[in-house]
């Protein structure tokens, strides 16, 4: 008992001491992180990193962005994702094998490889400069993930729950409504936090396809704090604090959820 | 069991956006696997296998990331697989401290790989670094490391980078998993006696088989598409120590504009992800028949 | 469950409204990003990799808007990796990038055979730069390019330390060791080494400058006329090897990133910073009270030494040729080459520029412009490698000797990668 409470605290420093000295730093000047890295700021806490960036009028320009793209992008993949889940799940053949594996096929594309091809046909699609672009390619790049953890979790509910259900005459869609979906709210869960994760944070396609600053999103925002011979640790340490925020947030609401999911579950078993 | 044929109707709209955008830019990168194409120019030429010979038999460098690689993935497949699943089954149950770990746990997770990399490039610096001055405090001097410097240990310093930013994120697979394990089947195992590690051997374990799948997994392709932060660590070096397939790839195509070989080099690397991927799979299924 | 299963769909409602919401919105907002005024004008775009600079270019901008109010510029920085790798892929189609930077070397020379530079032969603002400094964005007669940026790629010494310690800038391989040896006994690292970035890329030029006097030495190596085993590029790696054997850089120079090592400088624990001129103006930002100057290492003997250091025109500006706004393009560089726009960006930025009539007004400017002239630098050797494999294998060899490998051994080993790589 002793030895399991011992390696919790280990574990939790060990995330905690990275991340406060990031909100340290950020509350420092560059000079003082350059002179005393860990030390606590001697002239007192510097809040101007933080008001600098407020000041900033886009950043809530880039936020909006950031949340419009990442809610659709994870909504629709959850949805699209369950769907081909459930139908993998339901065929049970070889044509469900053979898009299974096509979907799983996709996890190890390099993503350095499409880009360039990628980008070709966004131009010929006018998508560039969209946040419609961005959503539609986000949704196509985190279907293999999310049909590969969701056919996992949905592979293992009992099958005699879909047949009952179809000798009372319910349709596919209805079997999908009202007992694969409720049944898989965990995973649903576990996998909406993943997409979200990954869509928040994602550089490299806005990167790619926006160049408006109307479109742009945090991440893009972030490396304007990369100098090329030099970087700006403390304001960057608090953009990457104020980026990972609504992140927090998010998770606090959805682990709740997630909970209320694993209950869900525990009532059927 | 018939089934209507309208599950087809289910594939439509993912299957849609994902020809689109994803198998058809990928089919057009095999294509080019075969062509001298810069990345740039309009005009290109076919050089047959030329690509993939080269990548397989003249290519010193290459044959470097493929073990880099290797190495990376054993290490964070094994370390991260371990503490995910530990800490999985000492967080299970839902009490307030539960949560707040998970939370806790998960933490890294959220934060972009970009600001991962500078954090972890901040913490091993050799003079200014955290962890040599923790390291020096505790009177370990000994354990004292140029830890992204040293050509010998820097790809092990990347991957408790890694473990450290994903773990968190398999702990919530493995615990998702964990409870869909029906209560009943414990409280069986108790009245019958059975010890912690025979109730692990007999019921967590092969009911736990589809979560882990999906860790080792997705934790081994994670592990090879580890761009972004080997990217902004150490940038492949020193001496390619820490160059891994995708820097290469990305070296390939976007500072030597040699697009043609680089895609060649992708068609490789997923071959290699694909085979792994599948012996894996294979291993962990008859594991789970033998039950 | 079925209270369950209903929260979850209300929330999926509740979001999607939501979002709808958001979405509704968005569109009406693209005027706001357009802080310049007029709005309805043409607008071009303008790329480049120099994060540093976002303010003096927004001021820049703004002026220049003011003068032109029919010409909106929108700017888009992207860190310099980013920008090799997305920075080109925008130029294909011409909606991007109406001006954009280039480096000098395998960068243009790609670009170029691309066809994406417009010929700027003949435009009245070439004549603002200085003609010496402008040829290497000159390919086949025609001017692509015009480099906006001078750099000095050899070490920033810090002057005030050396007039203390009664030290002069040495002339030779042996006067450098003694130098180097009279800092370690006043308990200061001679060099602080930025191995983990950019320290070997800039570090070679300098060190093998006059090991290897021959400008073409990298044309021949890629043509397979010399060898990276050969005398000079040998000399060079045991060089390295001597200053990290007899402690001359920082020890674990290798993990070392540019950051610490501006650090060790700015506190004085270090005398020299094996970077570049660009690196002065952050220095001074660390630690205002530093004297700052450049000198580059001589590792020959007095007599045989031919080069004192180090430069490259960089940053340099070009049009898209398949832009769809050239003349509006072409404006914005003529503006940028006005002599007194050129001095306020080498003012705030503490760069030299390659813009005749230069006003330098910052001391260390000032202190050191006399690199442009005075003094005779060599086109940085590094730039004239023009594939990025066979670069890479040059800089890999002296990581290698650095972890601890044979000279020889290094340079075979590296020699083997630029054989695979040759065209």
């Amino acid at each position: 008992m002793l030895f399991r409470k011992f390696s919790l605290i280990i574990y939790a420093l060990l995330i905690l001491i990275p991340l406060v000295m990031v909100a340290l730093t950020s509350l420092k000047t560059l000079q003082e992180t350059f002179r005393d890295p860990l030390g606590l700021p001697d002239d007192g806490f510097q809040w101007s990193n933080y008001s600098a960036i407020f000041q900033e009028q886009t950043m809530a320009g880039y936020f909006m962005n950031s949340s419009i793209v990442t809610l659709f992008s994870v909504v629709l993949t959850l949805f699209f994702a369950s769907m081909i889940a459930f139908g993998i799940t339901r065929m049970n053949n070889w044509i469900g094998n053979l898009l299974f594996g096509l979907f799983t096929l996709g996890m190890m594309v390099p993503a350095q490889v499409n880009m360039v091809p990628l980008y070709s046909l966004m131009l010929d699609l006018d998508l560039t400069n969209s946040l419609l672009g961005l959503i539609l390619v986000n949704i196509a790049v985190t279907l293999p993930i999310a049909v590969f953890i969701l056919t996992g979790f949905m592979k293992t509910l009992p099958r005699e729950l879909f047949e009952a259900s179809t000798i009372d005459g319910a349709g596919n869609w209805q079997i999908y409504m009202k007992i694969a979906l409720p049944l898989s709210l965990p995973s649903l869960s576990a996998t909406a936090i993943f997409l979200f994760v990954m869509h928040w944070n994602d550089l490299l396609y806005p990167l790619l396809f926006i160049t408006d600053n109307a479109y742009k999103t945090l991440p893009l925002a972030l490396l304007e704090f990369q100098g090329e011979y030099s970087t700006n640790y403390p304001m960057l340490f608090t953009g990457v604090i104020l980026a990972s925020a609504p992140m927090v947030i998010a998770y606090v609401f959805l682990q709740r959820f997630f909970v209320a999911g694993m209950t869900a579950g525990a009532v059927k078993g | 069991m018939k089934i209507s044929k309208m599950i087809y109707l289910f594939f439509i709209p993912g299957l849609l956006l994902y020809s689109i955008f994803f198998i058809y830019p990928t089919i057009s990168a095999l294509f080019y696997s075969f062509t001298d194409w810069d990345g740039l120019s309009d005009a290109y030429q076919f050089v047959g296998t030329g690509n993939y010979e080269r990548a397989l038999t003249g290519d010193t460098i290459f044959r470097k990331t493929v073990g880099n690689n290797l190495k990376f993935m054993l290490v964070v497949v094994i370390l991260q697989t371990i503490v995910a699943l530990a800490f999985a089954l000492i967080v299970l149950k839902n009490t307030k401290t539960n949560l707040f770990l998970r939370a806790l746990y998960f933490f890294p997770t959220i934060l972009s790989s970009v600001s991962v990399a500078f954090i972890w490039s901040f913490i091993y610096d050799p003079s200014l670094g955290i962890l040599n001055q923790i390291l020096e405090l505790l009177g370990l001097d000994v354990l004292r490391q140029n830890w992204l410097g040293n050509a010998d240990i820097a790809i092990y310093s990347l991957a408790i980078t890694q473990v450290w930013f994903h773990a968190g994120q398999m702990l919530i697979i493995f615990v998702a998993g964990l409870q869909a394990i029906p209560e009943d089947l414990y409280e069986v195992a108790k009245i019958e006696g059975a010890s912690k590690w025979q109730t692990f051997r007999k019921v967590t374990w092969p009911l736990l088989a589809p979560s882990a799948t999906i860790v080792i997994a997705y934790t081994t392709i994670q592990s090879f598409k580890a761009f972004d932060l080997v990217f902004a660590m150490t940038g492949g070096g020193p001496n390619n120590s820490t160059q891994i397939i995708a820097t290469y790839i990305f070296d390939v195509a976007f500072r030597s504009y040699n697009f043609g070989y680089a895609s060649s080099i992708s068609v490789l690397f997923m071959i290699i992800i694909a085979a792994i991927t599948f012996l894996q799979f294979k291993a962990l299924r008859s594991d789970r028949i033998s039950y | 469950m079925i209270s369950k299963k209903n929260s979850f769909t209300a929330l999926s409602l509740a979001s999607l409204l939501a979002l709808a919401g958001c979405a509704g919105e968005s569109p009406d907002d693209s005027g706001s990003e357009t802080d310049s005024g007029s709005g309805d004008g043409t607008q071009i775009s303008f790329i480049h990799w120099r994060g540093e600079d976002k303010a003096v270019f927004d001021d820049i901008i703004a002026q220049f808007e003011d003068e032109f109010p029919d010409i909106d510029v929108e700017m888009n920085i992207y860190p310099s990796e980013q920008y090799q790798a997305t920075g080109q892929r925008m130029l294909t189609d011409g909606s991007t990038g109406d001006v954009f930077t280039s480096f000098p070397g395998a960068q243009f020379e790609a670009i170029a055979s691309a066809g994406f530079f417009e010929d700027l032969s003949g435009e009245d603002f070439v004549g603002n730069f200085d003609e010496n400094l402008i040829t290497v964005g000159e390919k086949d007669g025609q001017q692509l390019a015009l480099p906006y940026q001078l750099v000095f790629n050899m070490p920033v010494y810090n002057k005030g330390m050396f007039d203390e310690l009664g030290l002069e800038v040495p002339k030779s391989w042996t006067e450098f060791q003694e130098m180097a040896d009279t800092l370690l006994e006043n308990d200061i690292v001679p060099i602080a080494f930025p191995g983990a970035d950019i320290g070997p890329n800039q570090f070679m030029n300098s060190m093998m400058m006059n090991n290897a006097p021959d400008e073409d030495i990298f044309t021949k190596l890629q043509s397979g006329e010399e060898s990276l085993t050969n005398e000079w590029w040998v000399k060079t790696l045991e060089d390295f090897q001597l200053l990290e054997q007899k402690g001359y850089i920082q020890p674990d120079a290798l993990g070392t990133s540019q950051d610490s090592a501006m650090a060790m400088v700015a506190n004085e624990e270090a005398a020299m910073l094996a970077t570049g001129s660009y690196h002065m103006a952050s220095l001074l930002g660390l630690n205002p009270d530093l004297e700052l100057d450049l000198m580059a290492p001589i590792t020959v003997e007095e007599s045989e030494a031919q080069y004192e250091g180090i430069n490259t025109a960089t940053f340099m500006l070009a049009v898209n040729s398949k832009s769809e706004k050239k003349e509006q393009a072409k404006e914005f560089i003529r503006f940028l080459s006005r002599p007194e726009i050129a001095s306020q960006y080498a003012n705030e930025t503490g760069q030299h520029l390659t813009v005749n009539g230069v006003e330098y007004e910052s001391e260390v400017l000032q202190n050191t412009a006399y690199w442009i002239d005075e003094r005779t630098t060599r086109f940085q050797p590094r730039f004239l490698i023009t594939n990025a494999q066979i670069e890479a294998a040059v800089l890999s060899s002296i990581e290698n000797v650095l972890g601890g490998a044979e000279p020889m051994e290094a340079a075979e080993e590296a020699q083997q990668i630029v054989d695979e790589n040759r065209e």
